[in-house]
């Protein structure tokens, strides 16, 4: 799996004249990745051409070392019959095999019990159905639903329903985990304990996963890589640590006396004032090597009183979006 | 999920099945969602009662036929009868001679039984998956939208066989068992007729189910479109075709007709025969289930092509 978990080489795809995708190189090693992108950025067409439910319209690429479905399989004749040939007879489905899906929405079957869906998914992936059977109570009880395994879907919690979607997305003990939005609808304890179930899967039982989330604290506690997605591009491929290199240091003042001459003087050391409540409380950020002592000394100059200084860093959604504004000012990833 | 620290995560290494094998599940689960309800077994068994005439009937002919001596005979605890009246009444109410009529009737009144339960279950078999979203769940396994049309065609085609052509192979049976091991020999055709007469059935009626439940979803659109596919459309024909003497052709537009034409013709009855006597001819029928089996196919696609398995 080492050689490559994730290859993508300028696939695009259209849907009629909107461009989805536009030329997506993207290379990634195994670990626990996250996609990053706001609505319409084209991460929900990246999972359906890496599940394999759609071609790309170019570009080539593959995925565990299968490859993407033949471009423009869906728009001729003979790629649309080949394809038919390949569902029915072939070994197609190969690469879905090696991954497991829990999507975003519900997905449950009414009427079904928590241990006979998880079996069903585990069949339905391949697997016999004794061993699925079995499977499916293991994997339910890791997940900690044992005593729900015998409820129908319908009575389920959303926090219990969440974590039965990772129960059939996990069921075949695949290599590679694709999770839409799985911390979605949770409160936040039901958060913590699935993104602490995400990291265990990855960090102690080597799963890798793509977690496709608009949420940045979710990528921020469990990715050690992230991918940000704008606009079908590419914006920002690295690892979450290196990301977070790139925050700028800011600071919340409380400020008395009149402070515009202080925060003039800030202004020209190359501070920028991000708010002022006008009240004497003011969120500034600083340029790299920046001493608080400065601070200080200025406000001395000024016969002002610094009464709190509070280190106040850019987190990682503000981080997301000023790559976001960047990325629109250049007009380039 | 404070166990986690207790309970370990245990990896798999078996080997998988390919996509197909997930066709099967996929029908088990269907029949299972409408055999887990008590209505459903209630309807199957009004359904196996007109087996029951047939299967009774036939031993009840057989042994009328040895007491044709007597005036009259005692009938368990129903009365006496005149064991000829006895015997035209069975040939001619059920056609129990053994011959493709025989079985032409029962299916024509089993099929009847047949598409009251599959409206009833249209949108549990398939509706729901539409209505309440799990049909990403199939899809984003390896299975295709085939596999998935496959599974659940056979759920239906298991449930219409079992009413039908699995009773009518047991008269079959029954019937030459009863009569004479020539009987199996000199009827062979019969049996393939019977087998087709299910299959005609088996795959018009999937299809229709599956398409008209995946477009209305629910149960009681299901029940007013099939009423309006195979009541009023057939009262229509038979208005057109008797009492304003239209061209038999206008007996096309009945659905069920068609299948009991096409049937009929697998069974090797003569169409003149047939009630009502003007029917159009068989292939004519065949072509026109053939085309509404068709328009179907190509919805199904179209409509599971149209579900997102990643929401947008």
């Amino acid at each position: 799996m080492e050689q490559g978990f994730i290859d993508l080489d300028n696939v695009s795809r259209w849907y009629g004249k909107h461009l989805a995708l536009r030329q997506i190189n993207l290379h990634l090693r195994p670990g626990r990745i996250g996609l990053l992108g706001p609505n319409g950025a084209g991460k929900s067409t990246l999972l359906k051409i890496l599940l394999g439910l759609l071609p790309p319209s170019a570009g080539t690429g593959r995925v565990l070392g299968y490859p993407l479905a033949p471009v423009g399989a869906d728009s001729s004749l003979a790629g649309a019959l080949s394809q038919l040939t390949d569902e029915l007879f072939g070994s197609g489905g190969a690469l879905r095999r090696a991954i497991g899906y829990m999507p975003e929405a519900d997905a449950l079957i009414p009427g079904l019990q928590g241990a006979e869906y998880v079996a069903l998914a585990g069949e339905l992936y391949g697997m016999p159905r004794r061993e699925a059977q079995r499977r499916a109570h293991e994997v339910l009880t890791y997940l900690g639903l044992e005593d729900a395994r015998y409820r129908r879907l319908e009575e389920y919690s959303t926090g219990m329903k969440q974590r039965l979607k990772l129960a059939q997305a996990l069921v075949h003990d695949p290599p590679v985990l694709l999770l839409d939005e799985p911390t979605s609808g949770l409160d936040p304890a039901g958060r913590d304990a699935m993104l602490e179930l995400l990291l265990c899967l990855g960090r102690d039982h080597g799963k890798s996963f793509l977690l496709s989330t608009h949420l940045l604290g979710d990528v921020e506690r469990v990715c050690e890589t992230v991918v940000i997605l704008h606009e079908g591009q590419v914006v920002r491929h690295g690892s979450v640590a290196e990301l977070c290199t790139q925050r700028h240091d800011q600071y919340r003042l409380q400020l008395q006396g009149p402070a515009d001459g202080f925060l003039a003087d800030l202004r020209l050391e190359g501070v920028q004032v991000l708010h002022d409540n006008g009240r004497g409380e003011v969120r500034v950020s600083v340029p790299h090597g920046w001493s608080t002592r400065t601070f200080f000394v200025l406000a001395d100059n000024h016969n002002v009183l610094l009464r709190g200084l509070q280190r106040d860093d850019e987190d990682l959604e503000e981080l997301f979006h000023r790559v976001l504004a960047e990325n629109g000012r250049n007009g380039q990833p | 999920m404070g166990n986690l620290d207790l309970l370990h995560y245990r990896p798999w290494r078996g080997q998988f099945r390919p996509p197909r094998a997930g066709v099967w599940p996929v029908a088990r689960v269907a029949l299972w969602m409408i055999f887990r309800r008590k209505l459903f077994w209630v309807l199957y068994a009004l359904g196996l009662f007109i087996f029951l005439l047939f299967f009774f009937g036939q031993y009840l002919l057989a042994w009328a036929e040895t007491q044709t001596g007597e005036a009259n005979v005692r009938v368990g605890g129903f009365g006496r009868a005149n064991p000829q009246q006895l015997i035209g009444i069975l040939r001619g109410f059920l056609k129990l001679n053994g011959s493709g009529e025989t079985y032409g009737i029962f299916f024509n009144y089993q099929g009847y039984m047949v598409m009251i339960i599959l409206a009833l279950a249209g949108a549990i078999l398939v509706g729901n998956d539409i209505r309440f979203g799990s049909l990403p769940f199939y899809l984003s396994k390896p299975l295709s939208r085939w596999h998935y049309l496959l599974g659940k065609a056979l759920a239906v085609a298991v449930f219409v066989n079992l009413m039908t052509t699995l009773p009518a192979v047991v008269l079959f049976v029954q019937y030459g068992l009863l009569d004479s091991w020539d009987y199996f020999l000199d009827q062979a055709g019969l049996f393939v007729g019977i087998l087709g007469y299910g299959l005609v059935l088996t795959v018009t009626l999937s299809l229709v189910l599956l398409a008209t439940a995946s477009w209305l979803q629910r149960t009681v659109p299901m029940i007013m479109a099939w009423t309006i596919l195979f009541l009023f459309c057939r009262l229509l024909a038979q208005v057109l075709v008797e009492r304003l003497h239209y061209d038999a052709a206008w007996r096309l537009i009945d659905l069920w007709n068609c299948t009991y034409v096409v049937g009929h013709a697998c069974l090797g009855i003569d169409l003149q025969a047939l009630r009502p006597g003007v029917q159009p001819p068989w292939y004519q029928a065949a072509l026109v289930l053939a085309g509404v089996c068709a328009l179907c196919l190509i919805y199904l696609v179209l409509r599971i092509r149209a579900v997102e398995v990643v929401k947008g």
